[in-house]
């Protein structure tokens, strides 16, 4: 139980039918750190999300979050997938405050919040448009605004860039290192883009399918702030080699 | 703007317009008796010269119409959210639904009359009849189909579910909700006039073209459809106005000003409270 762990993993496993989607699995992640999670579809990585997420119940271990054991209860974290799941009858600001109105009267510091946030990190023209106006990028930002404004100190973020073009994708990981870096929220990555999970992460996390598991866990040694330098400088070349040979199955 | 108005407006009217200049040409190019078919002038002063005796039954049939359709359309909000919540009253109800359109209305009148006479009653049930069906499917099928990875999102944040049935659900179904109540909306008059015409004793539209009918009185039997018409196409699209105002996302790109909780703009996080 070390003391700077915001999540801990003991032994949480989960299988549906015969297959085993998560082998048990143990983990700690240090509050304040970007956690990366690689690995092809079908390794388990969603699954290992939905559970911490509280959506599903493992069938072994337990989830601690500061601690306290939160196994299958929902309400403790914020949760962000590839689809941004705006709502399209709301304006941006009312989708900013959906976890507040999901949960209990949206006050006005709620919408000043929304607002503030929204401001400061380039959508403050836009508060008032429905998503249905916004391009893919601003949408995923909303998304991740109104994940931010749920105050949960983990953040759980399933390919929230996949569905991207490769420059607004780029755009959005530094965007979303700065919003790390000025909020200090611990961040659960998943992504199979190995590049992206160098870029952002202190540590990487592979998986691997059949049955779901952690097979490697990196320490990113890549100093930050990081640009777009960071992709061609030899530690990155070199940690990538190395997650890409455990992915492709060619061991160094 | 005004450019959509006329498009939006403006090509309806104008098809309206074709249509009786097309039926005028036909009655005077083929030189149609009128007792067979009048022009449309004649229709209509057939109505306007009478207005006094059939506003007082124009007003009846807007009133079984409008009665009618709103407790259809509750009955079938209601059967619609009910069956999409319970499962097992879906399989218990939905053989139930079906065979209630399946019924000839017509055969059904006669015996709400035994059971409601000749009030306004067995109309308001039939047009009910017909009005609860399109949108008790309409909203069974908008409810299921609501993207099931927003309500895991709605779960993540701890929102208890009937938060998320009111932010989530009922909003994500509007659409469909709408698209059930304007089918009711276009049926609603001829279930008015079914009513009127298996359960009237006294007056009533139907009875009138009845009469006229009886009479030759050909001019003001297209006058009194004319005016059922008119009945209907006003109610479809008062709902259809109805769907623009409560779905302005669909339309605009920005909302409008809302005037309430309208603080200091450029706020603070310390302003409120």
């Amino acid at each position: 139980m070390s003391s700077n762990a915001l999540l801990e993993l003991r032994d949480v496993g989960k299988v549906f039918g015969e297959t085993v989607a998560l082998e048990p699995t143990s983990l700690e992640v240090t509050e304040g750190s970007f956690v990366a999670i690689v690995g092809p579809s079908g390794c388990g990585k969603s699954t290992l999300f939905n559970v911490i997420a509280g959506l599903l119940r493992p069938d072994s271990g337990e989830v601690l979050l500061s601690d306290q054991a939160v196994t299958g209860a929902t309400g403790h974290v914020g949760y962000m997938l590839q689809k941004d799941l705006l709502v399209p009858w709301r304006t941006v600001e009312d989708n900013i405050t959906m976890a507040a109105r999901l949960t209990r009267r949206v006050t006005n510091e709620d919408r000043a919040e929304a607002r503030r946030v929204a401001r400061q990190y380039g959508l403050g023209e836009f508060l008032r448009h429905y998503p249905s106006a916004l391009s893919g990028g601003m949408r995923q930002r909303v998304a991740f605004m109104r994940t931010l404004v749920t105050h949960q100190s983990l953040l759980l973020l399933d390919e929230p860039f996949g569905a991207l073009d490769a420059q607004t994708r780029l755009d959005m990981q530094q965007w979303l290192l700065q919003v790390w870096k000025d909020t200090g929220r611990t961040v659960l990555f998943i992504t199979h883009d190995v590049d992206e999970s160098i870029f952002l992460s202190d540590r990487i996390l592979v998986m691997s399918p059949r049955p779901g598991r952690v097979v490697a866990d990196f320490v990113n040694p890549l100093v930050r702030p990081r640009d777009v330098a960071t992709l061609t400088d030899p530690g990155f070349i070199e940690l990538k080699s190395r997650v890409m040979g455990l992915l492709h199955g060619r061991a160094q | 703007m005004k450019r959509n108005v006329a498009r939006n407006v403006g090509i309806p009217i104008l098809s309206l317009v074709l249509l009786l200049l097309v039926w005028q040409w036909i009655v005077t190019g083929f030189h149609v008796a009128p007792y067979i078919a009048p022009r449309p002038l004649q229709a209509i002063q057939a109505v306007t010269q009478n207005w006094a005796i059939l506003w007082p039954l124009v007003l009846g049939t807007i009133r079984e119409t409008v009665y009618g359709f709103v407790c259809g359309a509750a009955l079938g909000l209601f059967l619609g959210v009910v069956m999409a919540k319970v499962q097992v009253l879906q399989r218990l109800v939905y053989p139930v639904l079906i065979l209630s359109q399946a019924v000839p209305i017509i055969a059904l009148a006669a015996p709400l009359v035994l059971i409601l006479g000749f009030s306004v009653t067995p109309k308001v049930v039939i047009v009910a009849w017909i009005v609860f069906f399109p949108v008790t499917v309409n909203v069974l099928d908008g409810l299921s189909h609501v993207d099931q990875d927003l309500i895991n999102l709605a779960r993540v944040y701890g929102a208890p579910r009937w938060r998320t049935f009111i932010q989530i659900e009922i909003p994500a179904s509007t659409t469909p909700l709408f698209s059930g109540l304007k089918i009711g909306a276009t049926y609603a008059v001829t279930g008015a006039i079914i009513g009127e015409l298996a359960a009237s004793n006294g007056s009533s539209l139907a009875l009138y073209q009845e009469h006229a009918n009886s009479n030759l009185n050909t001019a003001a039997v297209y006058g009194t459809t004319m005016l059922m018409t008119a009945i209907g196409i006003s109610w479809f699209l008062l709902v259809v106005g109805t769907e623009v105002l409560v779905t302005p996302w669909q339309r605009r790109s920005v909302a409008r000003r809302r005037v309430f909780h309208r603080e200091a703009e450029p706020s603070a996080p310390e302003a409120g409270h």
